[in-house]
């Protein structure tokens, strides 16, 4: 049975997400110059480190309000910390969660 | 009334008395002389987060959730470590509270406000990195006026993890200089944003935390302490002394002007969340675990620590040392002197079984205890507290199982050596309970020392003094040696029922009928507010 809350959609939280990036790294020194999408790299592209993450999740949570999203499940891969990520990854991560699973 | 909450991150008396006697810090000595001081007792793990917090919030660790700078999760994809932040303390806040009752207030480097709460005045938080520090600041378009204040110097004001890190577990002779001088210019520049805030804006409260003090008695502890600094030192041992004496100097000026600027109507209050004491001992945690077979490093091997560090540079790379298949109990940050204790949900999975962990926790702490220094053969771990002993309340399931007291109260190392127990070629700075609460102002005894008070007892102090209710369900007690007894008939405390959820309005909990104020009044007496 569907929650009371509407699902979103996965372009509706590409969108949120691409809005956060682009506003967590517009005065970064390295910033990235172009576009944010779905296969932009946290790493390799935006050059993320540990801490940056930490805040990504703060503020996706803040947006999204969703307080205590299971970043665990993104972040983690038999045992040890993934070396990079995607948006899209953090997109399909988003879908599955903020709509209830 | 006005009020200046003034935190010196790990000062302590034992520097500060010299520094006073010497003439280094006159204004904080002409301040004791007018005020009342006082030993602030810091948390049981005596550390800035749950320091802090508890000063904030009247609250013990155990009640307000913050243990340490991070939070370990035993989930299914493994031990998951989480980076506390403000969202993770789980009670009202002295600036919440202040906000929703009408006051303004400026709040600056506090650890643990980030994000920053939507209060009624302006907030920088401590501990953020200057890629974020723009997001962070309140209220939205802050931070441009910042810059336009500060310009480049921004930066300085930012966290740079990497150099704080550093700083802890050691620099080269080479940068001590520098390290210093950064956190001259830095103090400056909050200095700086504060006097502008408080001559621009409006304001009832006003705190900021100078953390250079910890910083340097960390790295310079022997240069700080006449105890431990030589008598004949070297041209630059007594460069290294100079500058750090140029450090409380300027922090000492800083004093004298904002004190200036809340003027005579105002109280002061000079609180550390921590004080701070010498340390010898390197105690290898994880390597003591690992010998007694509650540990297993990883496959790719643990390399030996030869640098008297603490901490790996990479949390990842720590959390990547152990073999968690293999691991019962373990320590994953210096800072909370903690041993987590792994219980098996299901068979199978890692840890120990939920019935033998009352015994295994028993015999743990025995061997602990019977642990000593195989030179003098004295005990290195002093006391170890339960988390029901130190941390009770309601998460005390999400603290340390275990919480050691270091013989000369060092912070425990997480990385592996060739020996459980090493000693320092020079003696390090680390945390001691013991910090500084120095107190001025209107109602406030002059020239009093009274006898220790515990951290959380200052926010029912800091409520009062800001003519505001102070909350009945908070972990303190009301510190009635702070105020003239004149003072305190006149204008007795007020208590509120209970701390707010932080949406509710404040009209619900200040306006009591007689006979709430009559049963708040024997409250009170029974909690100690009132004689």
């Amino acid at each position: 049975m569907e929650g009371l809350q509407p699902r979103l959609s996965r372009e509706t939280i590409l969108h949120g997400v691409v809005q956060i990036l682009t506003d967590m790294t517009a005065d970064w020194e390295d910033a990235f110059t172009g576009p944010i999408g779905p296969e932009t790299r946290l790493v390799a592209d935006l050059a993320f480190e540990s801490i940056d993450v930490v805040q990504l999740a703060v503020a996706i949570e803040e947006h999204f309000q969703h307080p205590n999203l299971p970043f665990q499940k993104l972040l983690m891969r038999d045992g040890r910390y993934v070396e990079d990520l995607q948006v899209a990854d953090l997109v399909e991560f988003l879908y599955t969660h903020l709509n209830g699973a | 009334m006005r009020t200046v909450l003034i935190g010196l991150d790990g000062a302590t008396f034992s520097i500060l008395d010299p520094l006073m006697e010497e003439g280094v810090m006159p204004f904080l000595r002409r301040l004791v002389a007018r005020g009342t001081r006082a030993e602030l007792l810091s948390t049981p793990n005596p550390l800035t987060p749950p320091a802090w917090t508890s000063l904030a919030t009247g609250r013990t660790p155990g009640n307000h959730g913050i243990f340490d700078f991070l939070k370990p999760y035993e989930t299914e994809e493994g031990i998951f470590l989480k980076l506390l932040s403000s969202r993770d303390v789980q009670c009202d806040t002295l600036w919440t509270l202040a906000s929703r009752y009408g006051k303004r207030v400026i709040l600056l480097n506090f650890p643990l406000t980030n994000p920053p709460p939507a209060i009624s005045g302006f907030v920088v938080p401590g501990f953020v990195s200057y890629r974020h520090l723009r997001r962070a600041t309140y209220p939205p378009g802050f931070y441009q006026r910042l810059q336009a204040l500060l310009g480049l110097n921004t930066r300085d004001l930012a966290l740079d993890l990497d150099y704080e890190k550093k700083g802890i577990q050691g620099l080269p002779p080479t940068e001590y200089a520098e390290w210093i001088r950064f956190h001259i210019r830095r103090e400056s520049l909050w200095g700086t944003l504060l006097r502008h805030l408080m001559t621009q804006e409006a304001w009832d409260l006003a705190a900021v935390v100078f953390d250079g003090p910890d910083k340097l008695q960390h790295l310079a502890w022997r240069f700080l302490d006449p105890q431990c600094f030589p008598a004949q030192p070297s041209p630059w041992e007594q460069e290294i002394r100079t500058l750090c004496l140029e450090y409380f100097r300027q922090l000492d000026a800083l004093l004298a002007t904002l004190c200036a600027l809340a003027g005579p109507e105002a109280r002061i209050f000079v609180a550390s969340d921590h004080g701070f004491g010498p340390t010898w001992d390197i105690f290898y945690l994880n390597v003591w675990l690992q010998q007694h077979g509650y540990l297993a490093w990883g496959a790719a091997g643990a390399p030996c620590d030869e640098e008297e560090g603490l901490l790996a540079m990479r949390m990842r790379t720590q959390y990547e040392l152990f073999d968690w298949q293999h691991t019962v109990a373990y320590a994953l940050t210096p800072s909370s002197n903690g041993v987590y204790i792994r219980v098996a949900q299901r068979p199978g999975q890692a840890g120990i079984a939920p019935e033998a962990y009352a015994a295994f926790r028993q015999r743990l702490i025995a061997e602990l205890l019977a642990f000593t220094d195989p030179a003098s053969g004295e005990p290195v771990v002093k006391r170890v507290l339960t988390r029901e002993e130190a941390f009770a309340g309601r998460y005390m399931h999400e603290a340390p199982d275990l919480t050691l007291v270091l013989r000369d109260h060092g912070f425990i190392s997480i990385l592996n050596a060739d020996a459980p127990l090493k000693r320092r070629r020079e003696p390090k700075g680390m945390h001691r309970p013991e910090g500084i609460l120095i107190a001025a102002g209107p109602g406030i005894p002059q020239g009093a020392v009274v006898p220790p008070l515990a951290i959380v007892d200052l926010f029912p102090a800091l409520l009062y003094s800001l003519d505001l209710a102070i909350p009945a369900d908070i972990d303190a007690q009301f510190p009635q040696a702070l105020f003239e007894p004149a003072w305190l008939r006149a204008a007795p405390p007020r208590v509120s029922d209970a701390a707010l959820p932080l949406s509710s309005s404040p009209e619900a909990s200040t306006v009591l009928s007689d006979e709430e104020e009559a049963a708040m009044v024997a409250r009170l007496k029974a909690l100690g507010y009132l004689e």
